[in-house]
């Protein structure tokens, strides 16, 4: 059974998975695996860029909407015609042929990643370049074009380290996937902190995050630049405290990660000796 | 994915090798594979460089970690997607001929760039050309031509897509020629080259086996103004990302320096210092600053290896002029917090650094860059330049200037990977290129060219120093040229096969006013595309693309192994185009000179010439390489046994001299005080210079009072230059076009939400961007990715006038670009890092009061469509 893993952590945005399967499906026929993509407005392996943070903390995570070739797949529950089925190397497609254009299975993906083409009435998605399997190609279009390896595909079994530390996307859905990601992003609080009466960023001092119940969830040390970033939180309410010897302590309450903070530069006075 | 899966497909399928890089010069990159079945491109994908030959990666190892190179060429989407360019609704289909353009009547130069065209014939369109040419030569001699054939394109040998017409036209007795500014480098060039030589182009040169320098000994990066996930893809592809990556697992800090979250600090900074673009001068000077008053800079190596410290001290300390370029200064001129410019210069004391530039970002091409980077290479030499760990990493155009054809610009060799055996050379059977001031009896400088047309006459001509060939060594920068030259005329016809000035050089409405000068009685375009200049023109003739046609190229970019491939044709030329190389035969034809032009030789001849004079033919039999289409060149199993470049000048500078007139870095130069005495805007050591006689463009001046934000104008991601602006998968991606409420593809100018809301603007809004110079509308990319003050454009895209001259649609912003050059001696252009006003457009408004550009055919998903230049 293939798997793939996307790491985004490799992921440079440079779409060129996203563009690959678009160069394969776009006015290629690849019947009975897939009839051609529209133009454009399809995206079997879509690239979404998040970007991270305020000024001057930010940073940029791509994000990739692809099928999942659910073991589960609602989508062949779904339908009506008998049109999606599995394939022995887990593949989920879509017979193009079959597909009556119902669209129950663009309801019942939980995932989002089935489209409808209105000039052909019938549902589209990834089918992992099967067509390119099955002639003896290794790995899809979008894979064999990334060149970071951000991207990876192959049996299972040959994956298994990798898929030993990746995340699924919606595992409460239950339904299967295949696709195993890794360094989802998550939320993130950064800051600096710095002594207006020097002048100067604050090295080494250390800087503790607790989540609402008053729980510390990491500390860090401040950096060269006075930084410190404390990376892969849930979306919650945190407090922070920063202390360096010779300084006075400062707590920061209320911290929301509903999005990525950059919670700005902190002044540190010095105590009173 | 061998070759012989798909070599069998069904339906006729075959593979071919081709080079699909954008530099437009002999050599290609981004080797690929296309399958073609049934006369259709069926897909481009990566070429895999064991399909066919056996071939081992390099690999380097540091620090207990492997890199090893990729097996496959790491292409950039634009290559991917190339099938979007071939068959572009922008494509020339015919020879096209304006219509109120009337050669025996009224010629109205006044309408150029807004009247439409009608089709004419080849045959029609070569009559009326190879008239012109006569009519012009014999009025007013050979040099009234104006040839522009230079700059970027589809790069391609026998049928070059620049300079065909520089063989038919010396045959008739010379040109003019348009010398091509270093537009992507223009500080390295006019600026660093008088600090460290690094002759011809001021960068580049000193390359030789540094990565595996920088993964042993290198504490930090510092990528000032550089964007490595962008710049280098047209070129090399994307191994740059990969080692950026590898150096984040081997520990070595990367530090980011600009305006922007470019696409390198998006997903490689460490640390994102913005700073407000082209002030980089001032906080190198504060970094010198710390390094001086700290004591944290190479005395020894500066003693041995710098001449000038002394009066350079005494600037940065305040000795001079009063002012100590102090953090806190710089501070006010950069906007970057003066404790960060200390955190930074202890950083880089700290640990051996290396900067890394990838050619593009304002640092190098705004007012006065050559002050920022003289400062730069001053830096490296407090730190002790060439010593392990502490080099420039210039992470473009490997391999360039390879060929050895010609002994000053050689230096292909001169790689930071392991290098190939060798650089194959196709330059014999280029058809195309035009090398240096050879045989041309006058020149202008591109970035001139607008002036020239518009100002200067016989009586009264305009002067520069240095030719500005991109390519030129040091000296000639304190030669003075003309315009006209004694004995020349002045341009009264224009042949362009290079139409992106408008998108792409500096204050382009004024080049629009040179197009439509009187003086200026005929122009033509050769072009696979309708776009920019090429709606000027009175003849437009369609060229081909480099899938139309027989070719031979090399591929000297590509870090992992170089390629010599027989760029096979795969699908008929579109409508009635004809390669570059064809369009000038069939006017050479016209002229009675075609046997002269083509030297007697057919397409295949020339190409049998390339693979013969390409120096790898006894590598490979010409009957190998024809059977599988391309060689790939192994690499060289000795290639780490190169010296690490500049390491022999730290080491003993007498022995081994830089090519600057003391062998030395010249903190001080001798050269320019001699020949620009009283030269305040580039003077004798580098300065912060904050407004001169050239320019006004700092947040400090009276014009920020009406123009107060500063545009960083980056190379683009999503296109290479002017290239590209029409693939419509790209037109996708939300960081490439925003669609506005009219439905037009707008290019993003971002814009911080801080900023935005002053000015009520919301994300996809269409705003106006302008300044005396002119207003270019842009769909507004409201974004953490930029900081406040600033508004983030990338150049290229196509111009889509609403009043020619005046006000664009389609987001070119060098139109409202600074005329003057980067300083009064200094010919280079300005294209970043200057003042602009903005607002929300009022799209209704413009509509009622301009329909005829609103109404014009536009194809949904590409954008600008060929029908609508047809009246």
């Amino acid at each position: 059974m293939k798997a793939m893993i996307i790491d985004i952590t490799k992921c440079n945005g440079c779409y060129a998975c996203q563009i690959a399967c678009k160069d394969e499906h776009v006015a290629n026929d690849w019947t009975p695996i897939a009839k051609p993509q529209p133009d454009t407005g399809q995206f079997w392996m879509k690239t979404k860029d998040i970007v991270r943070g305020q000024v001057p903390r930010v940073k940029v995570a791509y994000m990739h909407h692809i099928c999942q070739h659910c073991d589960e797949a609602p989508c062949l529950k779904a339908c009506k015609m008998g049109a999606i089925y599995k394939r022995e190397d887990g593949t989920v497609i879509i017979d193009p042929v079959k597909c009556s254009g119902h669209k129950l299975c663009i309801d019942a993906c939980p995932y989002g990643v089935i489209y409808y083409n209105n000039d052909l009435q019938i549902a589209q998605k990834c089918t992992w370049c099967a067509h390119l399997l099955d002639k003896g190609w290794k790995e899809p279009r979008c894979v064999d074009s990334c060149p970071t390896g951000a991207l990876q595909f192959g049996e299972e079994e040959d994956l298994k380290d990798l898929i030993a530390r990746a995340e699924m996307l919606l595992p409460e859905a239950n339904v299967g996937p295949r696709i195993y990601y890794i360094g989802l992003p998550k939320r993130f609080v950064a800051g600096g902190v710095y002594d207006p009466e020097e002048d100067e960023c604050v090295e080494d001092a250390t800087v503790s995050l607790k989540d609402a119940a008053g729980k510390e969830v990491a500390t860090a040390k401040t950096d060269g630049f006075g930084d410190f970033w404390f990376d892969g939180l849930g979306v919650g309410v945190y407090s922070m405290r920063v202390e360096k010897s010779g300084y006075v302590p400062i707590e920061i309450i209320d911290i929301s990660t509903e999005q990525d903070i950059n919670i700005g530069d902190l002044e540190l006075s010095k105590s009173a000796q | 994915m061998k070759a012989a899966v798909d070599r069998q497909g069904a339906n006729g399928q075959k593979t071919v090798v081709k080079g699909l890089s954008f530099s437009g010069v002999t050599e290609d990159g981004n080797c690929v594979e296309v399958d073609v079945a049934d006369g259709k491109i069926i897909r481009i994908r990566p070429l895999h460089f064991d399909r066919s030959y056996d071939r081992k990666p390099w690999t380097i190892e540091a620090r207990g970690k492997t890199f090893t190179a990729s097996t496959k060429s790491l292409i950039p989407p634009f290559t991917l997607a190339y099938k979007n360019r071939v068959r572009s609704p922008n494509r020339v289909m015919f020879p096209l001929k304006r219509v109120d353009w009337d050669p025996k009547g009224e010629r109205n130069p006044q309408n150029r760039g807004i009247s439409k065209y009608e089709r004419i014939s080849w045959d029609e369109a070569t009559d009326l050309i190879a008239a012109e040419i006569r009519r012009v030569v014999s009025t007013y001699g050979p040099t009234a031509i104006l040839l522009q054939a230079d700059g970027h394109g589809e790069s391609k040998v026998v049928h070059a897509a620049h300079g065909c017409a520089h063989r038919l036209l010396s045959l008739l007795g010379g040109y003019t020629y348009q010398a091509r500014n270093p537009d992507s480098w223009e500080g390295w060039y006019w600026g660093a080259k008088h600090v460290w030589g690094c002759e011809p182009v001021g960068k580049g040169r000193y390359q030789s086996n540094i990565i595996p320098d920088i993964a042993e000994n290198t504490g930090m990066l510092v990528f000032a103004g550089c964007d490595p996930e962008t710049t280098p893809w047209g070129w090399g592809g994307q191994t740059v990302s990969q080692l950026c990556y590898w150096f984040k697992e081997l520990g070595i800090k990367q530090i980011y320096i600009c305006p922007d979250v470019n696409y390198g600090t998006a997903v490689h900074a460490d640390k994102w210092i913005p700073i407000l673009p082209g002030t980089d001068a001032a906080l190198y000077l504060a970094i010198a600053y710390q390094w001086i008053t700290e004591g944290t800079y190479d005395k020894e190596y500066v003693d041995s290896h710098v001449v000038g410290f002394e009066e350079f001290g005494a600037y940065v300390v305040g000795q001079e002029d009063g002012v100590p370029k102090t953090p806190k200064w710089a501070q006010e001129k950069t906007g970057v917090p003066s404790r960060i410019i200390k955190a930074l210069a202890r950083a880089w004391a700290a640990v051996p650094t290396t900067t890394v530039h990838a050619n593009g970002g304002n640092m190098a091409r705004g007012p006065y860059a050559t002050e920022n980077m003289r400062m730069e290479v001053c830096l490296l030499g407090m730190q002790g330049l060439g010593k392990p760990g502490r080099t420039m990493w210039s992470t473009i155009e490997w391999g360039l200037f390879g060929n050895g054809w010609h002994p000053r610009w050689a230096f292909g060799g001169s790689v930071p990977v392991p290098r190939h055996l060798l650089y194959p050379d196709t330059i014999h059977a280029n058809r195309g290129y035009a090398p240096g001031l050879d045989g041309h009896t006058q020149l202008i400088t591109k970035s001139l060219v607008h002036r020239a047309i518009n100002e200067a006459t016989v009586d009264n001509p305009i002067s520069w120093y240095g030719t500005t060939w991109c390519r030129e060594v040091t000296d000639d920068q304190f030669v003075k040229y003309e315009y006209p030259r004694k004995g020349c005329s002045e341009v009264h016809m224009i042949w362009t096969d290079t139409p992106a000035l408008l998108t792409c050089w500096n204050d382009s409405n004024y080049t629009a006013k040179a197009y439509q000068n009187p003086k200026i009685e005929f122009m033509i375009a050769q072009h696979p595309w309708i776009e920019n200049d090429c709606q000027f023109a009175d003849i437009i003739l369609p060229s081909a693309t480099k899938f139309e046609l027989d070719d031979i190229g090399i591929d000297n970019f590509t870090a992992e192994f170089g390629t010599l491939f027989y760029d096979a044709k795969c699908v008929e030329p579109q409508g009635e185009s004809k390669s570059d190389y064809e369009v000038v035969c069939a006017v050479a034809e016209k002229l009675g000179l075609l046997e002269e032009y083509t030297g007697g030789k057919s397409v295949e001849d020339w190409i049998k010439l390339g693979f013969d004079t390409s120096g790898v033919d006894h590598l490979v039999s010409w009957e190998e390489f024809r059977e599988k289409g391309h060689f790939v060149v192994p690499n060289d199993p000795n290639w780490h046994k190169h010296a690490v470049a500049l390491r022999a000048f730290a080491d003993d500078p007498e022995c081994n001299r830089l090519s600057t007139p003391t062998g030395k870095l010249e903190f001080y130069s001798q050269r320019l005080a001699q020949h620009f005495p009283g030269d305040e805007e580039r003077p004798p050591i580098p300065k912060w210079i904050e407004r001169g006689p050239s320019h006004d463009e700092r947040i400090s001046g009276d014009r920020a009072k009406l123009f107060p934000y500063l545009v960083v104008s980056n190379h683009p991601r999503w296109r290479v230059h002017s290239q590209h602006d029409d693939m419509q998968w790209l037109r996708e991606i939300g960081t490439c076009k925003i669609v506005g409420p009219d439905g037009y593809g707008y290019q993003p100018a971002w814009i911080h939400p801080v900023d935005a809301e002053k000015h009520g603007i919301a994300q996809g809004d269409v705003i106006k961007v302008y300044n005396e110079r002119g207003a270019v509308l842009f769909g507004a990319y409201v974004t953490e990715r930029i900081m406040p003050g600033v508004i983030y454009v990338d150049h290229g895209a196509r111009w889509d006038p609403i009043v020619t001259g005046e006000l664009d649609r389609g987001g070119a912003v060098n139109t409202i670009t600074p005329r003057n050059t980067t300083s009064k001696n200094a010919a280079g252009m300005v294209t970043g890092a200057f003042l602009v006003g903005i607002e929300r457009a009022n799209l209704d408004e413009l509509r009622q009061r301009y329909p005829e550009p609103f109404e014009r055919p536009y194809h949904q998903a590409c954008g600008l469509a060929y029908e609508r230049m047809l009246a």
